[in-house]
């Protein structure tokens, strides 16, 4: 099962249990996933492991996805992952601020599931 | 500056007076003068008539006969009406005059009655007689006495307008000399009338020109002077009044107008929640169905699927309803059903269902042995217990005990809930319970509608009681007080 342990891993940052099973559900099992609900498990997760894109939410209880983001662009290691922010904060301003923060990819709640799929999978492809 | 003026206006006032008098003294002593001049020339009258008594008593004693006896007689009559012209005139002068003028009448009478008769009548009998030396000389003594007393009745009245006229003289000197002194004094006294009216009236005058202007400009901190106590002291004061009031008026429309501009950002920040809070159910609901519609799942994952879609529009349901809730007991629409109860017992529930599962918090119940036993409505009293709550959560997102207590107090039942969060900046803390307030909490990112402490402070209200927060030094502790039942009953319902 060579190609199994191919498949890309996602690391899924929210802290709303149904939008996680949601990204799962939406993106199917071409991927594997490892999920944090807040940016303190996000940082564990990536201490072990080195996700091919993070799917993330800005509003986490604690420090924001944003801030996440902001530190995670900044860290020499780490910083070449794609980011997708899927909030649902998506004014204009709001996305802005996320793709100066440092998103690759902006998606907002509730959203197309096959939108989402093809960003991720674009992302990845690059 | 107002004793200097009394005293240039006294000294014109002295200046003019000093020219009256001198006027008046000029004028008397040209009176004296003309005076004077009637004397003398009486007296000159009365010396021709005394010389013609004379004349016509030598024409009696050379030869006695009839036309120089007539002759006498007429002489010794024709005095008497200069002599009385000279003394009604050197009366006039004063009273030594007069008695001068007077004492002459009485010498030329005593002349022609105790003489000039005697002579006369010894002449008719004895011519040879009154030619002897001795009576001719008793003659001429009284005589030459009358006109030295004449003389003298003139000299004296020339004297006296000669004094008078020299007094008059010196005044009218002393007044042309005040007159120049006024002449230059009055221009200076003008002057400094002018300068001191300038600072007494043109300075404030100024003054308050320039304060309008100030106010007009919108500065209503200036102030004048309300120190006179005069009609510019009262314009002071009054115009002190009137920028006072105008900078409370001023106060009290921009906090108006600033607390307008709050009231729109909360709402605006409300809409922005809400659709958030909305947003995030809706999404789980639309993404899972679509799912559901375009792809064919297996059974498990559709009924999977389909409940979590259940839970997160029963989620959405609720929110809106807890939405129009608030709205409804913020605007103070709504009832209590009222029912006796522990609330020792709802503290300890709503404690467990909130942080029951809560990871991050550590909870510390506080509560009596005894039931604290309350006549309130139970569901509106859990909503305000979990609002405090779920607030102590929200706001102490780094963890943290969070202590609920609850006990009696002096008649009343008290709650408190307190953390260990970031506590509330003093500048918030007094619009806390207002609605839509939320302070910093839009910037932090931490949810809410800002309606729960608005909602938690009506039903406290309502149930005759009382809503309040210490900071503490690490956090806060929210605390609600409500009469115990038995006080409630004696409140009297």
């Amino acid at each position: 099962m060579a190609a199994r342990t191919l498949r890309p891993l996602i690391l899924i940052c929210d802290d709303e249990l149904p939008l996680r099973e949601l990204v799962k559900a939406v993106l199917g099992d071409g991927y594997r996933y490892v999920e944090a609900e807040d940016v303190e498990q996000a940082q564990e997760v990536l201490k072990e492991s080195k996700p091919e894109a993070i799917v993330l939410d800005v509003m986490l209880p604690g420090k924001s996805g944003l801030e996440f983001l902001s530190e995670l662009r900044a860290k020499r290691r780490n910083k070449e992952i794609p980011v997708v922010v899927v909030s649902a904060w998506q004014s204009a301003d709001d996305q802005r601020t996320a793709l100066s923060a440092g998103a690759d990819a902006f998606v907002g709640k509730p959203f197309d599931p096959k939108d989402l799929a093809s960003v991720i999978e674009a992302l990845i492809a690059a | 500056m107002i004793a200097v003026s009394a005293l240039g206006a006294a000294a014109i006032g002295a200046t003019l007076a000093l020219f009256f008098v001198a006027n008046a003294r000029l004028k008397s002593a040209n009176t004296e003068s003309a005076r004077a001049a009637t004397v003398s020339a009486a007296a000159f009258d009365v010396r021709a008539a005394v010389v013609s008594i004379d004349v016509a008593l030598q024409q009696v004693v050379e030869e006695y006969n009839p036309k120089s006896l007539a002759q006498w007689r007429r002489a010794s009559r024709s005095w008497e009406g200069p002599a009385a012209a000279l003394e009604r005139a050197a009366s006039a002068s004063n009273d030594r005059q007069e008695r001068r003028a007077h004492a002459l009448r009485a010498e030329i009478r005593s002349y022609i009655d105790d003489y000039g008769e005697p002579v006369v009548g010894i002449a008719k009998v004895s011519p040879s007689a009154v030619r002897s030396s001795v009576a001719h000389t008793e003659g001429n003594i009284r005589l030459d006495q009358i006109v030295t007393d004449t003389d003298s009745v003139a000299r004296n009245s020339a004297v006296i307008a000669a004094d008078r006229s020299a007094a008059a003289g010196r005044l009218a000197d002393q007044a042309t000399i005040a007159g120049i002194v006024a002449l230059v004094l009055t221009p200076v006294l003008l002057i400094l009338l002018g300068l001191w009216l300038a600072r007494v009236v043109a300075d404030p005058l100024r003054q308050t020109v320039a304060a309008a202007s100030e106010v007009a400009a919108g500065n209503f901190d200036v102030r004048l002077n309300e120190r006179r106590r005069d009609e510019f002291g009262e314009l002071a004061h009054v115009f002190n009044t009137m920028t006072e009031s105008l900078a409370v008026s001023r106060s009290e429309l921009i906090e108006r107008a600033d607390s307008l501009e709050r009231s729109e950002r909360h709402k605006s920040e409300l809409i922005s929640m809400v659709s958030h809070e909305v947003r995030t159910p809706l999404a789980s609901v639309l993404g899972f169905t679509r799912l559901l519609l375009e792809r064919d799942l297996p059974e498990e994952d559709r009924r999977r699927y389909l409940g979590i879609v259940d839970a997160e529009a029963t989620r959405l349901a609720a929110l809106v309803s807890d939405f129009l809730d608030a709205r409804l007991i913020e605007e103070g629409r709504f009832s209590l059903r009222r029912e006796p109860f522990d609330l020792r017992s709802l503290v300890r529930e709503q404690a467990e269902v909130t942080l029951g599962h809560d990871e991050n918090h550590e909870l510390e119940l506080e509560l009596p042995d005894e039931p604290l036993q309350i006549d309130g409505d139970r569901a509106r009293l859990a909503q305000v217990v979990g609002n405090v709550l779920s607030n102590a959560v929200k706001y102490s997102p780094e963890g943290g005990t969070i202590t609920v207590g609850a006990a009696e107090d002096q008649g009343h039942a008290r709650v408190w809930i307190a953390d260990e969060g970031t506590g509330i900046p003093p500048e918030h803390r007094g619009q806390l319970f207002q609605p839509f307030y939320r302070g910093d909490a839009a910037a932090a990112g931490i949810p809410g509608t800002g309606l729960g402490l608005a909602v938690s402070r009506r039903i406290v209200e309502a149930h005759e009681g009382r809503i309040g927060f210490d900071p503490l030094d690490r956090g806060t502790c929210f605390w609600f007080d409500l009469p115990l039942e038995a006080a409630a009953a004696n409140g009297g319902r």
